[in-house]
């Protein structure tokens, strides 16, 4: 693997592999979802999608014949921290690839009809949305987890403030925040080193500075107990998240909290799913997770029921989660869920894409590589009375959001135990 | 293409094969890379080898393959697979139902004894069965009646379909799911998950040899199973375009349209393949194109198609824009699709295609997973496992005439089926 920071800061990181003569490409740029402005929720997302309808030197559509037509697609997207354009293509074509890549994150120019219709598309996908029950859930659970902190809004923004967004809102936002010194290139696969370092930096070279460096996003406030009901008074099915604030990526808590939620809700036999699947035959499905962004994270549950089982449902997980905060784990959990970990996590790194996206998330959360080589051997470290610990803080016990996406009538009034219900209607979300 | 630097797309000659008298088929290969093995058994069953009355039954009885065997009792399966670094699961198709595991090498042994005690021994009991028959219909409800997709697809199968048991959906009927009985579930297993009408697959750091003998030693004892019976295939020609509505209280409307396409082993699979990138995969492809870039009719654009032991289904779905008509939808859509069964693909189209499905291919063929899959797959529905090696060749002989036949022959007007789910009812 190789690394160097050019002069103008963008750093590149190349890793040879052997194995399908493919080359994985991704570009990160440190500026996401939480540098929305005000009123402009959605904007980091349309930016990002808006950037590979035209540059200086290409039109959007030349642009999209000439990454398929080299068998590539483009992935570009953004989440609340960052942006990524990424592809996979075989290595052959590496050199004219970078090029569209290097050309769409860095010279967009935004051509105000290609803005508009894109911006109707993301208006128009959100009413389908409306129709994902989950899809809901999970747009809701970021809202009343987070509230009014940078990460509370949906990445893919609100009908409303897209439709209010203009050409220079766009232009802006990149000039603002897209630069060399939050960018981040990793190209992986069948490519010479010394060759592709080469061609990073003929193509970045000449990228100019961004007129600002992202400001760093506060932790969020844990709250009382809520209840969310987004009523769909059709479905036939209950959709259940229960949320809290809980840690960053870079957090001391890390692996004890990867090991105690994969006992609790991780893996297939999980607490969680043992008692909402195999011993109550509630659902098809119950995990949890930590999402844990740079700045700041949450912890939820996620599962749903039959509309007349939903308070069962969450009685249920709620009780999971407090025999966890009382007693943590057993021996044989902490055992089993070591060796899940330990034994699964060569195959996050099989394929050249997945080990580009890993040195991504490496250099987002600013860690050196010895977080990827030392892994195994922190989980093994981990007792079973930091799992415990990790539990009582962050486990909901009393604090955090419930949220339920199904027909309030048949299901509000059993959620009043919980804690002080609020029903809306479910396009509250958009 | 493979460019010439380029050698084998999988290392056929390296594959190990053998059956066993019972009849089970054993593939092994190894591979350098990860140092994960990855382990799949296949069983020639789906829900087409079912019948009205017990639809679903198959999907169910995935389920209850996790339930517990006589060495591995109830919950065990994962427990143990887990505590080795190992992680598994299953998927049912109209054709085929297959388990997979991905672990650590060294839990190989492990993973032998416990896929062979289920296939020797799986235990049926009631109250499985019932929690099982809960969990199924719980997902049912996510994926059929409170999806749009789900909705759609499961209307479409029924109209292109009349009498193949491709008509009815792999979950099966809500009113089925709740009948199917233990004595069902027992006369399946000796019938389906018989050695007999199943194959392993293991793909990853292993040895050849050795697992060969540890493969006969686990499964060698378990008795071959009757002949499976056959799949009834008297579809009849269908003489006119079908159509149904589904009423539901959705935001926006959806368009699905279907034909019946060839089966995979007809020539033509493969150039469906081509014209579905042509019509749909990438941004720069014909529908997205027309239909949401030029037109905004349409938010978002997918051809289904996936290759089947019998003729199965070619598929264009829409969402489409609110406040669209979906007629609107329609005309647009069925006048491309006329412009290319009359004036064909252009060279750089078929090109672009055929580069698109070669990436797919080598994406595939990546990681342990990918091959042992692909192997699976192609003996399961081509009769030869060598086939997954092949699928570059057969692309290559695709020629722009071909496609344009393959659209003029395969997507007739007059035998499509099409189904509009409108938004209306409670809400």
């Amino acid at each position: 693997m190789e690394e160097e920071r050019l002069p103008n800061g963008a750093r590149v990181v190349v890793a040879r592999r052997p194995g399908v003569p493919l080359a994985a490409v991704r570009l990160l740029v440190r500026a996401g979802a939480a540098l929305d402005p005000a009123g402009r929720h959605g904007l980091a997302h349309l930016v990002v999608q808006a950037a590979r309808r035209g540059t200086r030197r290409r039109t959007g559509r030349r642009i999209d014949e000439e990454i398929e037509g080299l068998g590539a697609e483009l992935g570009a997207g953004a989440d609340e921290d960052a942006t990524s354009f990424g592809l996979s293509a075989p290595a052959e074509w590496l050199p004219r690839l970078l090029d569209v890549v290097v050309d769409v994150a860095t010279c967009p120019t935004f051509p105000r009809g290609e803005l508009d219709r894109l911006r109707r598309r993301e208006v128009a996908s959100l009413s389908h949305d409306l129709d994902e029950p989950g899809t809901i859930a999970d747009r809701a659970m970021i809202m009343a987890a987070y509230r009014e902190h940078p990460y509370g809004h949906p990445v893919e923004g609100r009908a409303r403030h897209l439709s209010a967004m203009r050409r220079l809102d766009a232009a802006d936002f990149h000039r603002r925040w897209y630069g060399p010194g939050v960018a981040t290139l990793v190209i992986v696969g069948a490519v010479d080193p010394a060759k592709a370092l080469r061609l990073a930096r003929r193509r970045l070279g000449g990228w100019r500075p961004a007129a600002e460096t992202p400001p760093e996003v506060p932790a969020p406030t844990p709250r009382e107990r809520e209840v969310w009901v987004l009523d769909k008074p059709d479905a036939t099915q209950a959709q259940v998240r229960i949320a809290t604030p809980a840690i960053p990526r870079r957090s001391p808590e890390y692996f004890p909290a990867v090991v105690a939620n994969t006992i609790l809700g991780g893996g297939f036999t999980s607490r969680l799913m043992e008692a909402i699947r195999v011993n109550r035959g509630l659902s098809y499905g119950a995990r949890s997770r930590f999402s844990m962004s740079r700045s700041a994270g949450i912890f939820y549950v996620s599962s749903f029921t039959k509309t007349e089982s939903t308070a069962e449902l969450i009685e249920v997980a709620l009780d999971e989660i407090r025999r966890f905060r009382d007693g943590g784990p057993t021996a044989e959990e902490l055992d089993r869920a070591k060796g899940y970990l330990c034994g699964l996590f060569p195959l996050s790194l099989e394929t050249h894409g997945q080990i580009a996206e890993k040195i991504c998330d490496l250099a987002l959360y600013g860690f050196g590589i010895e977080e990827v080589t030392g892994y195994r051997e922190r989980v093994r470290a981990v007792t079973a009375e930091e799992c415990r610990e990790v539990g009582r803080r962050h486990f909901p016990d009393g604090s955090g959001a419930v949220v339920v996406v199904g027909p309030a009538r048949a299901v509000a009034s059993a959620l009043e135990r919980f804690g002080p219900v609020t029903v809306s209607p479910a396009r509250r979300v958009l | 293409m493979p460019s010439a630097r380029e050698g084998p797309l999988l290392p056929v000659d390296a594959v190990v094969e053998r059956t066993l008298p019972n009849g089970l088929r054993i593939r092994l290969l190894p591979e350098r890379g990860a140092e994960t093995v990855s382990y799949y058994t296949f069983f020639q069953v789906g829900s087409r080898n079912e019948r009205v009355g017990t639809t679903g039954i198959s999907h169910l009885f995935e389920h209850m393959m996790f339930n517990g065997a006589e060495k591995y009792g109830p919950k065990e399966f994962d427990r143990v697979l887990e505590a080795r670094g190992g992680t598994s699961n299953a998927y049912t198709s109209n054709d085929l139902t297959v388990y997979y595991e991905d672990f650590a090498a060294d839990a190989l042994p492990v993973v032998v004894d416990l896929e062979s005690d289920r296939m020797r021994s799986l235990s049926l009991t009631p109250e499985t069965l019932e929690q099982e028959r809960a969990v199924v219909k719980e997902e049912r409800r996510l994926r059929t009646e409170n999806s749009i997709y789900g909705l759609l697809e499961e209307q479409l199968e029924s109209l292109v379909f009349l009498a193949h048991p491709y008509r009815w959906p792999i979950v099966g009927w809500m009113d089925d799911i709740e009948r199917i009985r233990r004595e069902d579930c027992q006369a399946f297993f000796r019938t389906y998950y018989a050695p007999t009408n199943a194959a392993v697959y293991a793909v990853g750091d292993l040895d050849p040899d050795a697992t060969l003998a540890l493969l006969e030693r686990s499964y060698g004892d378990i008795p071959a199973g009757p002949p499976v019976p056959p799949v009834a295939q008297g579809e009849p020609p269908q003489r006119g375009e079908r159509r149904a509505v589904v009423r539901h209280p959705a935001q926006a409307p959806a368009v699905l349209v279907g034909w019946r396409a060839p089966a995979a082993r007809s020539p033509d699979a493969p150039v469906l393949d081509v014209l579905q990138a042509c019509l749909a995969v990438g941004e720069s492809s014909r529908l997205r194109r027309r239909l949401v870039e030029d037109l905004e009719l349409a938010v978002s654009i997918h051809v289904g198609w996936g290759w089947r032991i019998d003729p199965g289904v070619f598929s264009v779905f829409a969402e489409v824009a609110p406040g669209v008509r979906p007629e609107r939808v329609e005309t647009a859509l069925f006048d491309e699709l006329a412009r290319v069964a009359d004036g064909g693909v252009s060279p750089a189209e078929v090109r672009r295609a055929k580069r698109l499905l070669r990436s797919a291919v080598l994406h595939e063929l990546s990681t342990h997973s990918g091959i042992a899959h692909a192997l699976g797959q192609s003996e399961a529905l081509l009769g030869d496992w060598r086939e997954a090696g092949r699928a570059l060749e057969h692309y290559a002989a695709v020629t722009p005439a071909a496609v344009k036949r393959a659209a003029a022959g395969h997507l007739d007007p007059s035998r499509r089926s099409v189904v509009w789910v409108e938004p209306g009812g409670a809400g």
